[in-house]
């Protein structure tokens, strides 16, 4: 009797462990307005003034701010209720109302990290944008925490047959962001699932 | 007779002359050698020693290094010596911040060293003779998917060869370089030998403060970083997993993994808060922290300064 027991709650586990592993493509689709919105925000406002926002806590309450000058980068952790902040954007040129925006939109789908990675092919500078979930669905004690993490690219990106993310269509030698191997879900949009969200 | 002693005379004279100006020079030779200073020159010098190469042939011995690039990354590194980039997720940070007292002292130094790397593949940088590894030099200029390291090669070339060389005991499983090393324990700095490649390499006087596992007892730590930021160099060793918070893990390492270059420091303002401007990562970083943060960050304290004939 405690055997089958034992069993039930193993296979349970597994199923549980294998579900938060192979969702995040469905979580994509699910979530694509306003993850689409938040990426098109984002890198509207950010071509602007070059900056980084990042929710620092599990519960999406105090946030971090990097702001980026051609001399310096600024970090500043605020509450996103305080005065400090609006003082804050106002200072370097941003635009409260479209930051205020997208602190809302990450908080809705749990993204506590959105920023700008440069990238090199063939001795030339890309960019793409980088997005860092967390999933808030049951978590094991003690086993490590996983985040999704998207990345979308300007241009569609080359794919091998297992949906890996492509260096060169040329050199099939498979591109590392972050030291992590990304996975088709669009042409231009490539996930991964790590340990770290930045 | 007369003739023979002035001929003697003059004879003597001679060898005495000989004789005290071979004494001149080994005085002065001695004295070159025996000189405790710190080697220094000028940004303006620099800028002049590399923009009369106009071209470099292909190197025999870094067959991945473009001469075209590793000039113009020599360049780069003259004009604008904080823009240097360890790469993302490498463990080349303890390399960097080294990097940021030649390239701020003695630039001339960097540059013929270099230079000297690239075509002879080894050279003398102060009291070290550097001999990277065949795998060193077939690696340079490959490494991939590090952000702007991806177009340095010479960047690549020297952090290379500093963590082919200088060995900590945190080095001590891992000494010998295989692709992907460098975010490996193969390119980690541990404090003792961040402070013995800063004296080794560019003869400083270094007074460092702190360890590997133990924050540094210090009272009054605003004071003790203000003081140490009027002269010379301050180098902080920090625990990343705080200042750069990765991960939502509510036990985080409390080991310090992390060189920055302190440059400024202010006093607490009206809600209690220090501000602190330090370099790393390529860019300057204005941020501000309490002082029990602070003081949870900070592992070691080091003090550069230049030695000079004056003591």
């Amino acid at each position: 009797m405690g055997e089958k027991i034992f069993h039930k709650l193993f296979l349970l586990v597994v199923l549980m462990n294998s579900c938060t592993t192979t969702n995040i493509s469905k979580y994509y689709f699910d979530h694509q307005p306003v993850l689409d919105k938040l990426h098109q925000s984002y890198s509207v406002q950010y071509s602007h003034n070059p900056f980084s926002l990042e929710y620092v806590d599990k519960s999406f309450n105090n946030i971090s701010i990097e702001i980026f000058t051609d001399t310096m980068k600024y970090i500043y952790v605020f509450q996103p209720d305080e005065m400090r902040l609006k003082d804050t954007l106002a200072k370097y040129h941003l635009v409260a109302g479209g930051i205020s925006e997208l602190l809302t939109g990450m908080r809705a789908v749990h993204c506590n990290w959105i920023n700008n990675l440069d990238y090199y092919v063939d001795q030339t500078k890309n960019s793409l944008v980088f997005m860092s979930i967390r999933p808030m669905g049951f978590h094991f004690p003690f086993k490590r925490k996983k985040y999704y993490i998207l990345s979308y690219f300007s241009q569609p990106q080359y794919y091998d047959k297992e949906g890996r993310l492509l260096d060169k269509k040329r050199r099939r030698k498979i591109r590392k962001i972050n030291e992590d191997v990304f996975k088709r879900i669009t042409d231009k949009v490539a996930y991964t699932i790590s340990d770290r969200y930045r | 007779m007369q003739l023979l002693q002035y001929r003697l005379a003059l004879h003597f004279h001679r060898k005495l002359v000989l004789i005290a100006s071979l004494c001149f020079y080994i005085t002065i030779g001695n004295a070159q050698v025996t000189a405790d200073v710190t080697p220094v020159s000028s940004h303006e010098e620099a800028i002049a020693l590399v923009s009369r190469i106009s071209s470099l042939k292909p190197s025999v011995v870094w067959t991945n290094v473009s001469p075209y690039k590793f000039l113009q990354n020599l360049k780069e590194n003259i004009q604008r010596p904080l823009d240097l980039y360890e790469g993302s997720n490498t463990n080349f940070c303890g390399y960097a911040a080294l990097s940021y007292l030649p390239l701020h002292d003695n630039p001339v130094g960097y540059i013929r060293f270099m230079l000297d790397l690239y075509e002879n593949g080894k050279a003398r940088y102060g009291n070290v003779f550097l001999n990277p590894s065949d795998e060193i030099k077939k690696a340079a200029g490959t490494l991939k998917f590090k952000g702007i390291l991806d177009i340095r090669p010479a960047d690549q070339m020297w952090f290379l060869t500093l963590a082919d060389h200088f060995k900590g005991y945190v080095n001590f499983f891992n000494k010998h370089y295989q692709p992907g090393d460098e975010n490996t324990f193969w390119a980690s700095v541990n404090y003792a030998k961040f402070n013995r490649m800063a004296r080794k390499l560019f003869n400083y006087k270094v007074s460092p403060r702190g360890s590997d596992l133990k924050h540094p007892s210090i009272h009054g730590l605003y004071n003790y970083l203000n003081k140490s930021l009027q002269s010379g160099i301050t180098v902080l060793y920090l625990n990343n997993a705080y200042l750069y918070k990765k991960k939502h893990n509510t036990l985080r390492p409390g080991i310090p993994t992390h060189y920055v270059i302190l440059l400024n420091i202010f006093q607490p303002n009206k809600n209690g808060l220090i501000t602190i401007i330090y370099w790393d990562y390529g860019f300057r970083s204005l941020r501000q922290v309490s002082p029990a943060f602070l003081k949870k960050i900070i592992f070691g304290i080091t003090h550069v300064d230049k030695k000079s004939a004056n003591g």
